[in-house]
């Protein structure tokens, strides 16, 4: 009956699909175009209304196994991306993407442009919200392309104006491309999302043409409008253009500082760290013993020997000045119940002796003052560093010594 | 700590999940999702682009055609856990049903049945008790007539009427009993020692939780293996951590060889718990690795020193009122560790300071969904925790944790989720970048980063089939791409991925993934079997995958990954993958070629091995010997007959009154000659008016024994009279009842030994065949002396379950007037009796003492029922409560 015959036809279907993951999976490309071709049959005879009909299978798989398939070519594999931009009218986008991707990651970038205009001027209907963001993406692609050209068109222009020649057409065609590129990247970057890219891309346009004040919008815009995510390149993107364009020291802190509260183990904390103890306020001087405190926190810092010396450095100021004691007993306070095993356990002084002498000199100074000189640490440490003769360890072991009544107030 | 300069590019946005849901059997091909520029520049001022997926990556290859038993199969049979087709209703309104896509159907009644049958002492235990003790109907029936026409008949043990009862409920074959049916109906009132709602309520609240657990058991979150490496440097010995033991509730930790075939080195350390292991996680701190352990109610903490050889000691264990659905051992801080309870709450407990509670809400984060699973787990800072339920993650920190927390990934739009998606298993990736997460659900496979909350640094579609529960990276050299293992319990599968970035670039997923061989597959290279055997071992290896570990092992340029997976049953699996160097441009795949059906290349002789067979099939053949010496001698307390009781009535019982009653052929003929004058009714009574039709007294066919007296008595209403006359003769009865018993206790001991010289197993056992009729054993093994039910015993002997002390009830049926009594062939008398002294004493060939004997009937039933195995029928899920 035709009823069984679906049934049937379904199940072979699902055994076919089954037996072509299955090869995919074990990298068995040529196994799994076998088992395609036979799979391509049921395009014709399927009539389902099923969400992801086998068109798409056949898109996503064949191109897959043409990405690894030993004998395919990039030839072979464009003409199969045509067949499958006309197979579904809804995924046309999504497939000129993928195939725009593919092209770049092989490097024909002028077949990539090629492609991403085409696919710009495709019309069909009215656009769902997925089709919107498609058609966005291929514009911002396209611009970047064309980014990509102004900034080669710049350089000639640069290297030329270095011989002293001016050539005009040249100078119009990137000032053309700095449009094409400036309209499409300026829409999408008005959207939520990551944009890093297109952001960078588009500030240097504006930079290179002096339009500050737009770029300083862009960048504001992209760290703090709350839509975005919180994303700490922003912040960075920011840090680096007010930098360049020279911008006080109290700015750049304050957008630090941003920086500082959504990841504070972030690798600017060192610059953050270092900017704040050039300062002459003594907040900036907290400020910057809570940013090294807070980054050293992190798993990842660990064994980071120039943050230990921020540390170390700025510990042995305070101590050796007497002053704003209570500022360290206060950021101790909340790590004095885990820092000992997180940072001055025996097993980490022999490490960090073996491995790396500075940092267990600038973490011992610490440990030392932080804990007294009957810490594992530090006991270990300079016991090492005497016994190898290294002068700085005999003076390190005497200035805790010294210090000693320190840790007693610190930990008091 | 760096920070990709750039990221690829991605939408963000807010909110539920989109509307397009369900799974996308292959989504994850043929998408590079976005490009970005990096990389090293081709050609000049040409900007060089990568993708987010299809990178290249590393080339691994499996060096062995199936995975290899690294352990021998433990002592003891494995229970397997309930099967769909034990639960779910079968038939043709199922095949129905499941055409139509709708929920599948429980069998509700089948199990009712399975559970009077399996656990009749708990639904009719006293009470059959209580009649046991108080009712002697003698041998025979009691004859009990309703009213005209409708005759019952009682067996006189009431034990033989509970026997009854899971035919009448569940019978299939209702239409054939009719009468039956009204006999359930009469005494399903008082025949229940829990009352019968009560019981199918708590029955389908259990059948349905088995059945969820079916369907996704989220108990094994995290698996229960783990590797603890080899000190760097040290020896080539690591150790497994595994649970084992018939009831998975015996901890192990077995040194490890890593040679070709990782090999077990001595006999490992073990420890009893006191629950079933659910989870066992793994983190070295400062050079040893803590080894936290869950089950349900309790969890507990090891400290393992690194040095190879030292024992592991146990530091600490908690129990908890509501099960434990998350541990996790803190990478950071030795002996810390993260538990969650199904009640939503969260702990950070160190074996210091105790525990300390950093959250209690029952209800899940981001949106609401009904699942109680909680996991915890920790992060870049070692005072921050994640915790998850299934609608996404958040991060608190332990030193405010009302006050400091962000969310890091949302089941939403934010992460681009699918409706219907759920958080199946978060993982801290420290060891392959210190602020990564892994995030699966039942679709996608997210890392994240924390200093990038809800955006997905990488997110890929697994397409696996059943949601991966347990997961385990490897993470790579600096540089290198990171090795992250998928694994899914019910369907076996393993998944490895790849992944780069993170620091310097942004994170790529490298390579395409590549299916690692389950435990399943190596069933098609073993020799076939014979089909018994066969059955068994397929059941044995298709057993669900209980945990995964792996491990990378560098020896010089050449490198390897080990992969382990621990099943259901106890057997913990290794598969060998090589690291290929160079990829070529079109090797020969191996795999390809050993793919063919048929083949088994694990059994063929390499051209290198002078032994003739490699190491693995080696392997297998111990395994396989071991596991056939475990499974095919059930111990020999658990033999026991199939008995059916089908002979409990005989044909000419179960047939019903020759025709109507007269008084009901009368109502026949006025009803048929109302309808033909069309007349109506009014009075429903015969035409000369009758007194109603009272119950006569019960007819007495036997002897006049107790019971049969006493409800004689009661049924005319006299029963007061009866009970004075009882008790004034009781005293001296009891008296007598006794002696009576000593006596035969006495002789049964001079038969006992008598008997079991000259009862050959193989006698019994044909003369079972005979008796039982092949039909199902509705019998509990554990309490066999259900058997004498026929037989009613005397007054005042012991309770069912401690049946050796008195030989007494198959006294009765022994005597050969009982059994004459009951119309059995003389020359069948004597096989029939030896058989019951059997039954009475346990299996005769080792001549035990009474009173080892006493423990040997008395098993639970729970391991009982491993003899099962020894027969083809499925073992019936236990519903016990």
């Amino acid at each position: 009956s035709s009823h069984e015959h679906k049934l049937n036809f379904r199940q072979s279907k699902e055994a076919c699909l089954s037996y072509i993951q299955d090869a995919l999976l074990q990298k068995q490309w040529k196994r799994a175009a076998e088992f395609l071709t036979c799979y391509v049959e049921s395009l014709e005879k399927d009539y389902s209304r099923e969400q992801i009909g086998p068109s798409e299978m056949i898109w996503r798989i064949g191109t897959e196994i043409l990405w690894h398939h030993s004998q395919s070519s990039m030839k072979e594999f464009n003409c199969f991306m045509e067949q499958m931009k006309t197979l579904g009218v809804k995924r046309y986008l999504k497939v000129c993407l993928e195939h725009v991707f593919h092209l770049l990651c092989n490097g024909q970038i002028d077949e990539a442009y090629q492609n991403l205009s085409l696919a710009e001027s495709w019309r069909f209907g009215e656009q769902t919200a997925i089709q919107d963001k498609e058609m966005k993406l291929i514009e911002a692609y396209r611009g970047l392309l064309d980014y990509y050209s102004w900034s080669k068109q710049k350089n000639i222009l640069l290297e030329h104006s270095e011989d002293g020649f001016s050539d005009l057409a040249v100078e119009q065609e990137m000032h053309s491309y700095f449009r094409k590129a400036a309209v499409s990247l300026k829409e999408i970057i008005k959207i939520p999302g990551v944009w890093d890219i297109f952001v960078k891309c588009y500030v240097d346009l504006l930079e290179f043409y002096g339009d500050h004040n737009e770029a300083r919008q862009v960048l504001n815009e992209y760290a703090y409008n709350s839509k975005f995510p919180a994303n700490p390149n922003a912040h960075v993107y920011l840090y680096q253009f007010l930098k360049r364009q020279g911008e006080s020291k109290k700015s750049l802190i304050s957008a630090l500082k941003i920086l500082h509260d959504i990841v504070p183990s972030h690798e600017l904390m060192i610059d953050f760290n270092t900017m704040l103890q050039k300062s002459k306020k003594r907040k900036k001087h907290l400020l910057g013993l809570e940013v090294i405190f807070a980054a050293l926190d992190y798993a990842g810092w660990k064994e980071n020997a120039k943050a230990w010396s921020c540390l170390a450095r700025q510990v042995k100021q305070i101590v050796t000045s007497e002053k704003h004691l209570d500022w360290i007993k206060q950021e101790w306070n909340s790590r004095k119940d885990w820092w000992p095993a997180f940072h001055f356990s025996r097993f980490l002084a022999k490490r960090n002796w073996q491995e790396n002498e500075s940092l267990s000199y600038e973490k011992a100074l610490v440990a030392g003052i932080l804990l007294g000189k009957d810490c594992k640490y530090f006991k270990y440490v300079s016991h090492q560093g005497c016994k190898a003769q290294l002068k700085r360890f005999r003076m390190l072991k005497k200035f805790v010594n010294r210090h000693n009544p320190v840790y007693l107030r610190i930990s008091g | 700590m760096e920070f990709p300069a750039v990221l690829f590019p991605s939408y963000f946005g807010a909110g539920p999940p989109r509307e397009d849901g369900g799974p996308a059997p292959v989504a994850g091909w043929g998408e590079h999702g976005q490009v970005l520029e990096g990389g090293p520049c081709r050609r000049q001022a040409q900007p060089a682009f990568v993708p987010r997926r299809g990178a290249t990556g590393e080339r691994w290859e499996a060096s062995d055609a199936a995975a290899v038993p690294v352990l021998l199969p433990s002592a003891g049979c494995w229970i397997p856990s309930p099967a769909p087709q034990d639960i779910l209703y079968r038939g043709g309104l199922c095949k129905k049903l499941r055409a139509s896509k709708s929920r599948a159907t429980l069998d509700f009644a089948r199990q009712l049945g399975h559970f009077f049958v399996d656990h009749p002492e708990d639904a009719f235990g006293s009470l059959g008790q209580l009649l046991h003790k108080n009712f002697y109907l003698g041998n025979s029936m009691l004859k009990v007539t309703l009213c005209p026409g409708i005759t019952v008949l009682f067996p006189t043990h009431p034990l033989a009427i509970l026997n009854l009862c899971p035919l009448l409920l569940g019978c299939p074959r209702q239409h054939l009993a009719s009468r039956l049916r009204w006999f359930s109906h009469l005494c399903r009132d008082w025949l229940f020692e829990v009352p019968l709602g009560l019981l199918a309520d708590c029955l389908h609240e259990e059948l349905m939780q088995q059945w969820s657990n079916l369907l996704f058991d989220d108990s094994l979150t995290g698996g229960a293996l783990a590797w603890l490496p080899p000190e760097d440097g040290g020896t080539p010995v690591g150790r497994l951590v595994y649970p084992g033991g018939k009831a998975m509730n015996h901890l192990y930790f077995q040194d490890m060889v890593l040679e070709e075939l990782p090999r077990a080195r001595g006999s490992p350390a073990q420890f009893e718990l006191s629950g079933r292991v659910r989870q066992v996680a793994a983190a070295r701190v400062d050079g040893e690795d803590f080894v936290g352990v869950r089950s349900d109610y309790h969890c507990g903490v090891w400290r393992v020193p690194g040095r190879t050889g030292a024992t592991p000691t146990p530091l600490q264990v908690i129990r908890t009122d509501v099960p434990a659905s998350c541990l996790t051992v803190s990478p950071h801080l030795p002996g810390e560790l993260s538990v969650c309870t199904q009640s939503g709450t969260i702990y950070l407990w160190s074996v210091e300071t105790g525990l300390q509670q950093l959250r209690h809400d029952p209800q899940t984060m981001f949106f609401r969904d009904h699942s109680p699973w909680r996991w915890s787990d920790f992060t870049a800072h070692p005072r921050v925790l994640s915790c998850a339920d299934r609608t996404g993650l958040q991060c608190l920190d332990a030193r405010a944790p009302k006050k400091c927390h962000f969310d890091l990934f949302k089941v939403g739009e934010e992460a681009g989720c699918q409706q219907g998606e759920r958080v199946v298993l978060p993982m801290y990736l420290g060891r392959a970048h210190p602020s990564q997460y892994l995030v699966t659900t039942q679709f996608s496979v997210y890392v994240l980063d924390e200093r990038l909350p809800l955006v997905p640094v990488l997110k890929w579609a697994h397409m696996m089939k059943a949601p991966p529960l347990f997961a385990h990276l490897m993470p790579g050299n600096p540089g290198r791409s990171h090795q992250v293992l998928l694994g899914a319990s019910r369907t076996q599968e393993l998944l490895l991925l790849q992944y780069r970035g993170g620091s310097r670039s942004a994170c790529q997923l490298a390579g395409t993934p590549q299916k690692l061989q389950s435990i399943m597959g190596c069933l098609q290279h073993l020799p076939t079997q014979l089909p018994h055997r066969q059955h068994l071992l397929q059941q044995r290896l298709a057993a669900p995958a209980a945990g995964l570990a792996a491990t990378l092992q560098e020896d010089g340029p050449h490198k390897s990954m080990l992969v382990f997976q621990l099943s259901e049953a106890g057997d913990v699996f290794c598969q060998r993958l090589t690291h290929k160097a160079a990829q070529p441009p079109a090797p020969p795949s191996r795999d390809e070629a050993t793919l063919a059906p048929g083949s088994s290349p694990l059994f063929e002789a390499p051209a290198s091995s002078p032994q003739g067979l490699g190491a693995a099939a080696l392997r297998y053949r111990r395994w396989l010997r071991a596991l056939s010496r475990t499974c095919r001698e059930p111990p020999q307390h658990t033999w026991h007959p199939s008995l059916s009781q089908r002979r409990l009535f005989t044909r000419r019982d179960l047939e019903g009154p020759a025709g109507p009653s007269s008084l009901q052929r009368q109502m026949h003929q006025r009803l048929r000659q109302a309808m033909q004058e069309g007349s109506r009714i009014q009075h429903w009574e015969p035409l000369a008016i009758q007194p109603p039709p009272l119950p006569q007294t019960p007819e007495l066919v036997g002897g006049p024994d107790p019971l049969s007296a006493r409800l004689t008595a009661a049924w005319a209403g006299d029963w007061e009279q009866w009970w004075e006359e009882r008790t004034s003769f009781s005293v001296a009865q009891r008296q007598r009842a006794l002696r009576e018993r000593r006596r035969r206790q006495k002789r049964a001991r001079g038969r006992r030994s008598l008997s079991a010289s000259f009862t050959s197993s193989l006698t019994y056992q044909s003369e079972l065949s005979e008796l039982s009729d092949a039909g199902p054993p509705l019998l509990s093994p554990g309490h066999p002396l259900i058997l004498s039910q026929e037989g009613s015993p005397p007054a005042g002997s012991p309770a069912v379950c401690s049946p050796p002390a008195s030989p007494a009830p198959d006294e009765a049926l022994l005597s050969s007037q009982s059994l004459r009594c009951r119309g059995i062939p003389k020359e069948r008398r004597k096989t029939l009796r030896d058989y019951l002294s059997v039954w009475a004493e346990g299996p005769p060939e080792p001549p035990e003492p009474p009173g080892s004997q006493a423990s040997q009937l008395c098993i639970p039933s729970s391991q009982s029922q491993l003899s099962s195995a020894s027969q083809p029928r499925r073992k019936r899920p236990r519903m016990g409560f």
